[in-house]
C-alpha cells in the first residue's frame, strides 16, 4: 500500500479575484521507502504540492490519503498530531528560532509531542549526532553557517522519527560543498534509515540522489521516472 | 504541549525583546503605580486621621454643639449660636435623664491675641474644666492642670501650650505665675502642656483657661459652644446619643426632630464618617488610575499583534512541527499575560517606593506622625488586575496568531 496517494488533486489560489490555478488534476502514489525528487520551474506548483503532502494546506478539490486514511476526515488538531508524528519538514530557509540553541531547536517538536519529557534530551542528542552536529548542541542557531543550520533541521525533522520528510529545496540557499553534504544526509536517511524522502529540487545535480523523478509544468504531472544512474556518495561525508 | 513549556516559550519569546517588552508594560506599569501609591497613601492618611480621633479622644466622647445637622455652607453659621447653655447641662446631669453619662464638660472658644510684655501671640482660647484633661488625655510638663476650684470661683488661671510658652517665653527659665494679658486681664500661668497632639486635637498653640472665666471675662456670653460627654462605656455611647437629644428637645420645647436647634455627634460616627469619605476618595482616584491600565492595556494589544505579524514564520514553523491552534494561542496569552503581570509587579514596587519616600517626607518636614503603610490587599489586586488585562487585551492577538495558516505563515517574508 502506498504511504501517500492523491488522486485528481487541484489547488486553486484565490487572490482578490485572480485565481491561480497551481495544481491541475494531479494524481501521484509514493511507497514507503521511497526517495522521490518533484521538479519543476518556478511557478510549476512543485511548492505547493509539497504543502499539501505535509498537510500545510489544504486542496481545493480532490482525495488524499496518507498511510490509507483519508485525510479529508481529519480535523485540524489531528492533521497538527500528524505532521507533529509521522512528517519531518526541511525548509530552504532553515526556519531555525534564531534565539534558541541548536538543541532547543532540535527539541522543538517533541514539545509538541506525548514523548515524556525525560527522554527529549537523549533523542536530540543522538539525532544530533546523526547529522554530526555533537559539537555544536549549546551554540546559538546565529552562530551557525548555513549548512550547519540545514543540519539542524534536518536533526529537528527526524527527531519524531517520522514516516516522511519533506525537503523543501534544502540545498537552495547553500554554496555546493555545503549543498552536497545536505543532500548526501537526506539520501542516507532513506537508503541507511529507510525514511520515505519527497524533495523538491529545481536542480537536476540534486535530484538525481533520489531514486525517481516527478517532474511538474504548469500544475500538472509532466512525467514520472526511475533515476538511471543515481549518484550516491553514501559513504564519504561527515562522521 | 505542556504548560511549563508554554511558560518557558513565552518567556523565551519575552526576552529576545527586552527593550520592547518594557516600554510595552510602562502603561501598566504607571497604572497600577498609581494605584498602588494612591491606595497607600490613602490608608496612611486614614490611619492618621482616625489614629488621632481614636487616641487623642476617648471614642466614649460625645459632642453636641448648637445649631441644627449642618446642611450646608451656611450652616457653620450655627456655630455661634446661642441654643446651648447652663440649663442644657444641668438637665443632662440630671441622672435620669442620661444614665449611661460618665462625665459632662461645657466648652466655649475663640481667637485671642496673647500678650506678654512686648511679645504677641495669636492662639486658641478654649474655656474648659478640670476634665478636659482627662477627656482629651492631657498631660503637663511643669505645673498643674485647671482644678474644679478654678471653674467655681472664675479664677484668671490658664495653661498653655508648648508652641504658645515658645513664642512667649523664649528667654525666660520659669514661667509658672508669669501673667499674661488676655482681651485685657492678667492671667496667670499655671501650668505647660508639652509639644503633642496633631491636626484639630493639638493643644501646642492653645491656652485653656476655665470656662467660668472665659465667658466672663473673654466673651461676654453665658451660652457654650460645645458640651462634652463622656459615655461611661463604649457601648452605652448610642444610647447616651439618644438621651441627650430627647433631654435637650424636651427641655427647649421642641416637638419635631428637623426644629432641632442643637446637634449631637458621637466620635465613633465622626470616625465612621471619615472613613466613609476617605474610602469614597480613594476608590474615585483608583477608578480615574484605572483608566490607565485600560488605556496601558491597548497599548498591550497594539504591540501584540506587531509582534505576532513580526514571528509569522515562527508560528508557521510551530504549527508545521505540530503545533496546534491552542499551542499557539496559549503561547501568545502567556506572553501578554507574563507581560502585564510582570508590569503590575513592577508598578506595585514603584508605587510603594514612592509611597513610602512621600511619608518618609511628610514626617520628616512636617509635625504629622505618618506612617507608611502597604496595603497588601492593593498589591494582590494590582497584580490580579494586570494579569486580567493580559488576558483581556492578549486573546484578540493571540486568536490572530493561532488561525495563520502554516502554509502562509512559512511564506511569509
Amino acid at each position: 500500500m502506498a504511504l501517500i496517494e492523491i488522486k485528481n488533486l487541484s489547488k486553486v489560489y484565490d487572490n482578490e479575484g485572480a485565481k491561480t490555478q497551481a495544481l491541475d488534476d494531479v494524481s501521484l502514489e509514493i511507497n514507503k521507502g521511497e526517495f522521490v525528487a518533484i521538479m519543476g520551474h518556478s511557478g510549476s506548483g512543485k511548492s505547493t504540492l509539497l504543502h499539501v503532502l505535509g498537510l500545510l494546506d489544504n486542496p481545493t478539490s480532490g482525495k488524499y490519503h496518507f498511510s490509507g486514511k483519508n485525510i479529508g476526515s481529519y480535523d485540524k488538531n489531528e492533521i497538527a498530531k500528524i505532521r507533529n508524528q509521522k512528517m519531518g519538514f526541511v525548509f530552504q530557509a532553515f526556519n531555525l528560532l534564531p534565539h534558541a540553541t541548536v538543541l532547543e531547536n532540535i527539541k522543538l517538536p517533541l514539545m509538541y509531542s506525548e514523548i515524556p519529557e525525560s527522554e527529549w534530551d537523549t533523542i536530540a542528542r543522538n539525532v544530533a549526532i546523526s547529522v554530526g552536529l555533537e559539537h555544536r548542541l549549546n551554540h546559538q542557531a546565529t552562530q551557525l553557517s548555513g549548512g550547519e543550520k540545514q543540519r539542524v533541521a534536518i536533526a529537528r525533522a527526524l527527531v519524531n522519527d517520522p514516516e516522511v520528510i519533506f525537503a523543501d529545496e534544502p540545498t537552495g540557499n547553500l554554496d555546493s560543498k555545503s549543498g552536497q553534504i545536505i543532500i548526501e544526509i537526506i539520501q542516507r536517511l532513506n537508503t541507511e534509515m529507510g525514511h520515505t524522502v519527497v524533495l523538491i529540487t529545481h536542480e537536476t545535480y540534486t535530484a538525481e540522489y533520489a531514486e525517481r523523478i516527478v517532474r511538474l509544468t504548469d500544475g500538472k504531472i509532466e512525467c514520472d521516472t526511475k533515476v538511471e544512474n543515481r549518484r550516491i556518495r553514501g559513504q564519504c561525508f561527515v562522521k | 504541549m505542556r504548560i511549563n513549556h508554554q511558560l518557558k516559550t513565552a518567556i523565551n519569546g519575552l526576552t529576545s525583546h527586552k527593550s520592547r517588552s518594557l516600554l510595552t508594560i510602562l502603561g501598566i506599569v504607571i497604572g497600577i503605580a498609581s494605584i498602588i501609591l494612591i491606595m497607600s497613601l490613602g490608608q496612611g492618611a486614614k490611619d492618621l486621621i482616625l489614629g488621632e480621633i481614636s487616641g487623642q479622644v476617648g471614642s466614649k466622647i460625645i459632642e453636641v454643639r448648637p445649631g441644627g445637622e449642618p446642611q450646608g455652607m451656611t450652616d457653620f453659621l450655627s456655630m455661634f449660636s446661642d441654643s446651648l447653655t447652663q440649663k442644657d447641662v444641668d438637665e443632662i446631669k440630671r441622672k435620669g435623664n442620661v444614665p449611661n453619662m460618665a462625665k459632662i464638660m461645657p466648652m466655649v472658644f475663640s481667637s485671642v491675641t496673647l500678650n506678654f510684655g512686648n511679645e504677641n501671640h495669636p492662639a486658641t482660647l478654649y474655656g474648659a474644666t478640670e476634665l478636659a484633661a482627662g477627656m482629651y488625655n492631657i498631660k503637663i510638663e511643669s505645673g498643674r492642670f485647671l482644678e474644679e476650684d478654678d471653674v467655681k470661683s472664675n479664677s484668671s488661671v490658664v495653661v498653655i501650650g508648648s508652641k504658645v510658652r515658645k513664642n512667649l517665653f523664649e528667654n525666660e527659665n520659669e514661667i509658672i505665675g508669669k501673667k499674661i494679658k488676655i482681651k485685657g486681664r492678667n492671667f496667670k500661668v499655671i501650668g505647660v502642656i508639652p509639644e503633642g497632639g496633631q491636626g484639630t486635637f493639638s493643644f501646642d498653640d492653645a491656652v485653656l483657661v476655665p470656662y467660668t472665666s472665659a465667658q466672663q471675662y473673654v466673651l461676654g456670653y453665658k451660652y457654650f459652644q460645645h458640651i462634652i460627654v463622656e459615655a461611661d462605656t463604649e457601648e452605652n455611647v448610642p444610647r447616651v446619643v439618644e438621651d441627650i437629644k430627647i433631654t435637650i428637645r424636651n427641655s427647649h420645647d421642641i416637638d419635631s426632630t428637623e426644629k432641632d436647634d442643637f446637634s449631637v455627634q458621637s466620635m465613633i460616627d465622626a470616625i465612621k464618617t471619615m472613613e466613609t469619605v476617605m474610602s469614597i476618595l480613594t476608590l474615585l482616584i483608583s477608578a480615574v488610575a484605572a483608566i490607565s491600565l485600560v488605556v496601558g492595556g491597548v497599548g498591550i494589544m497594539n504591540i501584540m499583534l506587531v509582534s505576532v505579524t513580526e514571528r509569522t514564520r515562527e508560528i508557521g514553523l510551530r504549527k508545521a512541527l505540530g503545533a496546534t491552534d491552542k499551542d499557539i494561542m496559549i503561547q501568545f496569552l502567556f506572553e501578554a499575560v507574563i507581560l502585564t503581570a510582570m508590569g503590575g509587579l513592577i508598578g506595585i514596587i514603584f508605587g510603594a517606593s514612592l509611597s513610602f519616600v512621600t511619608s518618609f517626607l511628610i514626617t520628616k518636614f512636617t509635625t504629622y506622625n505618618w506612617l507608611f503603610s502597604f496595603p497588601i490587599s492593593a498589591a494582590v489586586i494590582g497584580i490580579l488586575v494586570s494579569s486580567f488585562i493580559g488576558l483581556v487585551f492578549g486573546i484578540y492577538p493571540a486568536r490572530q496568531a493561532s488561525k495563520k495558516s502554516p502554509m502562509e505563515a512559512l511564506r511569509y517574508e
